[in-house]
């Protein structure tokens, strides 16, 4: 919010712009920028400045300005959107007097308001005080040059001599007004009332809104005069014409406000102000202001006698704060006269003290505080934070608890960095496109854009997307992610629910299936898993419509009976740039199997003995079988299986391919003779053979 | 593609010059390894380290934390819905809640982990990126304490003696509050450009845990007559900020990218 510092400096004393903006940062508010206006002053000077010396001596300084642009915090609205209000900011910490012009009214006795106009308020609820004024007999026009100049400053535009004096008010106490054309006001009733839905309204900027029921309004006896707290409408402007005008001075719901700006779209200085809520007790203040104004330059005569809706007076709060619990949150003692001063310069009365209480009352300008650490907090920002100096806590020596999850992820991690992946983050959300491909998927209600519009119900769509990305500078690519996805779950009587759960997936382009194979292996035994087998995945023929997986070319990995995930090529349908094969693990049943548990086994002494086989079978055969029958023929003293070859083609017999294995024999207590082995080698071939179509190659 | 060079030695002597085999190796997220230094540092500190849910509901993101609903101070965050009334968390903030609701005090936590706002992108905005905040209670816990603690992390995560300083700000789940600058780094509190001449760098937003939150996560705030009663400090610090300042990295999409010319830098 913009402030004038030559507008500041009526109130009180201040120093450099520079100086009073490092001051406010570090007690109050951020001071964004600091610009300067104006022009240099004149040397004729009593023609030049136009300062008319009204009877509450507003003067205005002249020449240059500087114009503050302070982040005035979301809960100090109330008070600080107002130059009284971070003048009187100011006045805390530079421990200086706050100067207020006094105003003085002079309310005509022959005129009495009640005459001139009726207010009936329908809600107290939604308007807690409405003032009203009545200043006959004025004369519209421009206003003097120094009030439109303060107005520029501040970033509002000039209109007439009535309005500016409202907005000038506005920027000066933070409350809003507005004035109305009395003549135009139907019955002479202002009636604050919810408007009806369907009822219509033109604003003083000729655009129409439709108004309903969640909308306040003020209105005459026929229809809306003006969004109250928002904005005036055409009926009852102020045009050059208006003799008699109704000054409103009111206090409104912050919440309807709120709501309303919200649902016509429509934000105003006043409406900013009223959402932030605002005292009651400014109301008064403000008109009176105003009507003071608007003497003095409209001219008029102002009726004697406040309209005052009040039903409940708001008084101003009490809080214990105990000097103990002030010292043991900030970690620093304070001085109590320095607590007592501090407390006194932001406008707080001390009503008792009596060690450790101090009994505070909070005036009515302070909507923010209401709690003893309100207070705490403000007797420390204009001590100043920096003078609590750092201490480290005393608190009992346990250890943190040891988070498996994160264990296990960072030795997931770190094994497949090790196995030369590269690690990739991508976004959450996936696009329309990726979600008719992977199904599932949860929408979000306002994406930032289509190609967010879903939740990702995998990892993969993504990782799909770094291969087209990076294809141009990298011909190999290996990457995973560990993250989260999200699908859609079955709705439960009215309990919504998105499942959310981490996956592990991993990427190498190219024919890759084995390489995939061997890092999921790899992976699995590190984390102390044992009983993985891949199981050939069998889609039925409508998963099979759906399905990102090359058919035939794709495994389940097993644990045991359980499925944790997938490893296979991708469908050409679904990926055209290049082949590419995928790993795709259920993390969060991953991490229920993983164990640190590893057993030490045994090297044996004595020497091992290898011998070769080879087996000629149908193209068919899988060689998980062939290695079962081996291992079963071969008993105890088969210490390992390995395949080293599978050949077909060129030499071998249409139809059939031919492994080739290392068999390893040893044994734990002693050195195995030639003729154990041979016996055993034997057996295995037979039992091989047992089946018509296999031949062992001799 | 160029094939790796593979010489062998041939004769007596070696030439040294010849450049070493390049090696396969992988690469690690940059926020994977900021993520494990900043949970080493505050584990070293007696920190637990807890994670949580990425969809939350309405009253774990905001009502718990003071936030109500039509008011003012919604509006400081930009928020993604579901179309099935939840949404995505915009502070990591609800797993305090739920931690709180599960725990009995004394402890001290940091909390990681992805958080989401509806905000447009550019070199320092995301829609998704990262937060770790921390929350300790215990009887005593002040600001001093808080100072103490983020000056200590500060310089361990940087290598640097950091000083930290405190600002007045607002947040609905802290009271007092604050903003909290660091010495910067690169003219080490003299000023210079990078902080606008300064000698600070704005941080990260903390203060000590309001009242009410503690009540909503089932905790006794301070009641002085009862002698019962915990106070505790919060603190919220981008992730994504910290590996930018670390690594001095210009612009926060990279890390999102999925751009292997700048992951395998790390």
């Amino acid at each position: 919010m913009v402030f004038s510092y030559n507008w500041l400096k009526e109130y009180i004393k201040l120093p450099k712009p520079e100086k009073l903006a490092e001051l406010l940062t570090m007690h109050a508010f951020e001071v964004e920028e600091i610009k300067k206006v104006g022009k240099p002053p004149h040397h004729n000077k009593s023609k030049r400045r136009g300062a008319k010396k009204t009877k509450s001596a507003l003067v205005w300084c002249g020449g240059k300005d500087y114009i503050l642009d302070i982040d005035v915090l979301p809960n100090r609205g109330p008070d600080c959107f107002s130059h009284i209000g971070i003048a009187r900011e100011c006045a805390a910490f530079t421990n200086s007097r706050l100067q207020i012009p006094k105003f003085k009214l002079k309310e005509d006795k022959n005129l009495k308001t009640r005459d001139f106009v009726a207010v009936e308020v329908k809600n107290k609820n939604d308007c807690l005080r409405y003032t009203a004024r009545v200043i006959a007999n004025v004369k519209v026009g421009p206003s003097l040059k120094w009030i439109q100049e303060r107005l520029k400053v501040c970033g509002l535009r000039p209109i007439n001599n009535i309005v500016d004096a409202t907005n000038y008010v506005m920027l000066e106490t933070g409350q809003p007004l507005h004035a109305f054309d009395l003549d135009k006001i139907s019955n002479k009733k202002i009636i604050v009332r919810r408007a009806k839905n369907g009822e219509k309204i033109i604003t003083l900027d000729n655009k129409r809104y439709n108004l309903d029921k969640d909308i306040l309004v003020i209105a005459d006896v026929k229809s809306p005069l003006a969004v109250a707290g928002i904005k005036g409408g055409k009926k009852a402007e102020i045009d050059k014409k208006t003799k008699t005008i109704v000054l409103e001075s009111a206090n409104f719901d912050s919440r309807v406000v709120r709501k309303g700006s919200k649902k016509l779209g429509l934000k105003t200085d006043a409406s900013w102000r009223f959402e932030h809520g605002i005292d009651p007790s400014l109301t008064e203040t403000g008109i009176n202001k105003a009507a003071e104004i608007i003497q003095n330059i409209a001219k008029g005569k102002i009726t004697s006698g406040l309209v005052d809706f009040y039903p409940k007076k708001v008084l101003p709060k009490k809080i214990k704060l105990d000097y103990r619990y002030l010292t043991k949150l900030l970690g620093l003692k304070i001085e109590r006269k320095d607590v007592k001063q501090i407390l006194k310069r932001l406008g707080f009365k001390i009503i008792k003290e009596e060690y450790p209480i101090l009994i505070v009352e909070i005036p009515t300008f302070r909507l923010d505080i209401s709690l003893p650490e309100d207070l705490i907090e403000e007797i420390g920002r204009i001590y100043g934070f920096q003078r609590i100096p750092a201490a480290f806590p005393i608190v009992s020596l346990i250890p943190p608890k040891i988070n498996f999850e994160i264990f296990w992820e960072d030795i997931t991690k770190n094994i497949l960095k090790e196995s030369g992946f590269t690690e990739v983050y991508n976004y959450s959300f996936i696009g329309e496109k990726e979600a008719e491909v992977f199904k599932g998927a949860v929408e979000i209600e306002n994406p930032m854009s289509v190609e967010q519009k879903y939740l990702r119900p995998s990892l993969i769509p993504n990782l799909l997307k770094n291969v087209i990305d990076n294809f141009r500078y990298f011909n190999e690519i290996k990457i995973f992610e560990l993250g989260k996805i999200f699908i859609k779950k079955q709705e439960t009587r009215n309990k919504k629910q998105t499942e959310e759960k981490r996956m592990l997936s991993g990427l190498i382009t190219g024919d890759a299936f084995y390489q995939a194979k061997g890092v999921v292996d790899s992976l699995l035994n590190k984390l102390g898993i044992s009983n993985i087998w891949y199981d050939e995945y069998k889609p039925t023929p409508e998963q099979s419509k759906i399905s990102i997986w090359q058919k035939e070319r794709c495994a389940e990995i097993k644990v045991d009976g359980q499925e944790i995930g997938f490893l296979g090529e991708i469908s050409p349908g679904i990926f055209k740039k290049t082949k590419v094969v995928i790993f795709d693990v259920d993390f969060e049943k991953l991490i229920k199997l993983c164990s640190e548990e590893h057993e030490y086994q045994p090297i044996s002494q004595y020497p091992a003995a290898i011998r070769d086989l080879a087996v000629l079978v149908p193209l068919d055969v899988k060689v998980v079988d062939v290695l079962n029958k081996i291992n079963v023929a071969g008993g105890a003293l088969v210490r390992d299986v390995d395949l080293f070859d599978i050949y077909e083609g060129e030499g071998i017999v249409q139809g059939k391919k031919n492994l080739a294995f290392h068999i390893i024999y040893q044994a734990e207590d002693r050195t195995l003779k030639s003729k154990e082995i041979d016996k055993i080698h034997q057996k295995i071939i037979k039992i091989l053979e047992e089946n018509p179509e296999w031949e062992v190659r001799k | 593609m160029r094939k790796p060079l593979k010489i062998k030695t041939k004769g007596d002597k070696i030439d040294v010059t010849v450049p070493g085999e390049k090696l396969t190796v992988g690469h690690l997220h940059p926020l994977t390894l900021v993520k494990r230094k900043i949970e080493e540092i505050f584990q070293a500190m007696g920190f637990s380290v807890i994670e949580g849910p990425e969809v939350e509901n309405e009253w774990y993101n905001f009502d718990a934390l003071n936030i109500p609903k039509d008011h003012p101070a919604r509006d400081m965050w930009d928020t993604f819905y579901l179309k099935n009334g939840l949404l995505l968390r915009t502070h990591t903030s609800p797993v305090q809640i739920r931690y709180m609701e599960k725990n009995n005090p004394p402890f001290r936590i940091i909390v990681p982990g992805r958080i989401f706002r509806h905000e447009a992108t550019d070199a320092s905005h995301e829609t998704n990126f990262y937060q770790v905040e921390g929350l300790m209670v215990d009887k005593d816990v002040s600001v001093a304490n808080f100072k103490a603690i983020i000056e200590e992390f500060l310089s361990r995560f940087f290598g640097k003696q950091v000083k930290s300083r405190l600002r007045p700000s607002f947040f609905p789940f802290t009271e007092p509050n604050f903003e909290v600058d660091m010495t910067c780094l690169v003219c080490k509190g003299k000023g210079c450009s990078t902080c606008s001449k300064t000698g600070w760098i704005e941080l990260m937003g903390a203060g000590m845990v309001h009242p009410n939150v503690l009540k909503a996560g089932g905790i006794n705030p301070h009641l002085f007559e009862k002698d019962g009663g915990w106070q505790g400090f919060a603190f919220g610090i981008g992730m994504d900020r910290l590996a930018m300042m670390k690594y001095k990295i210009n612009d926060i999409r990279l890390f999102y990218s999925g751009d292997l010319r700048f992951l395998e830098q790390f």
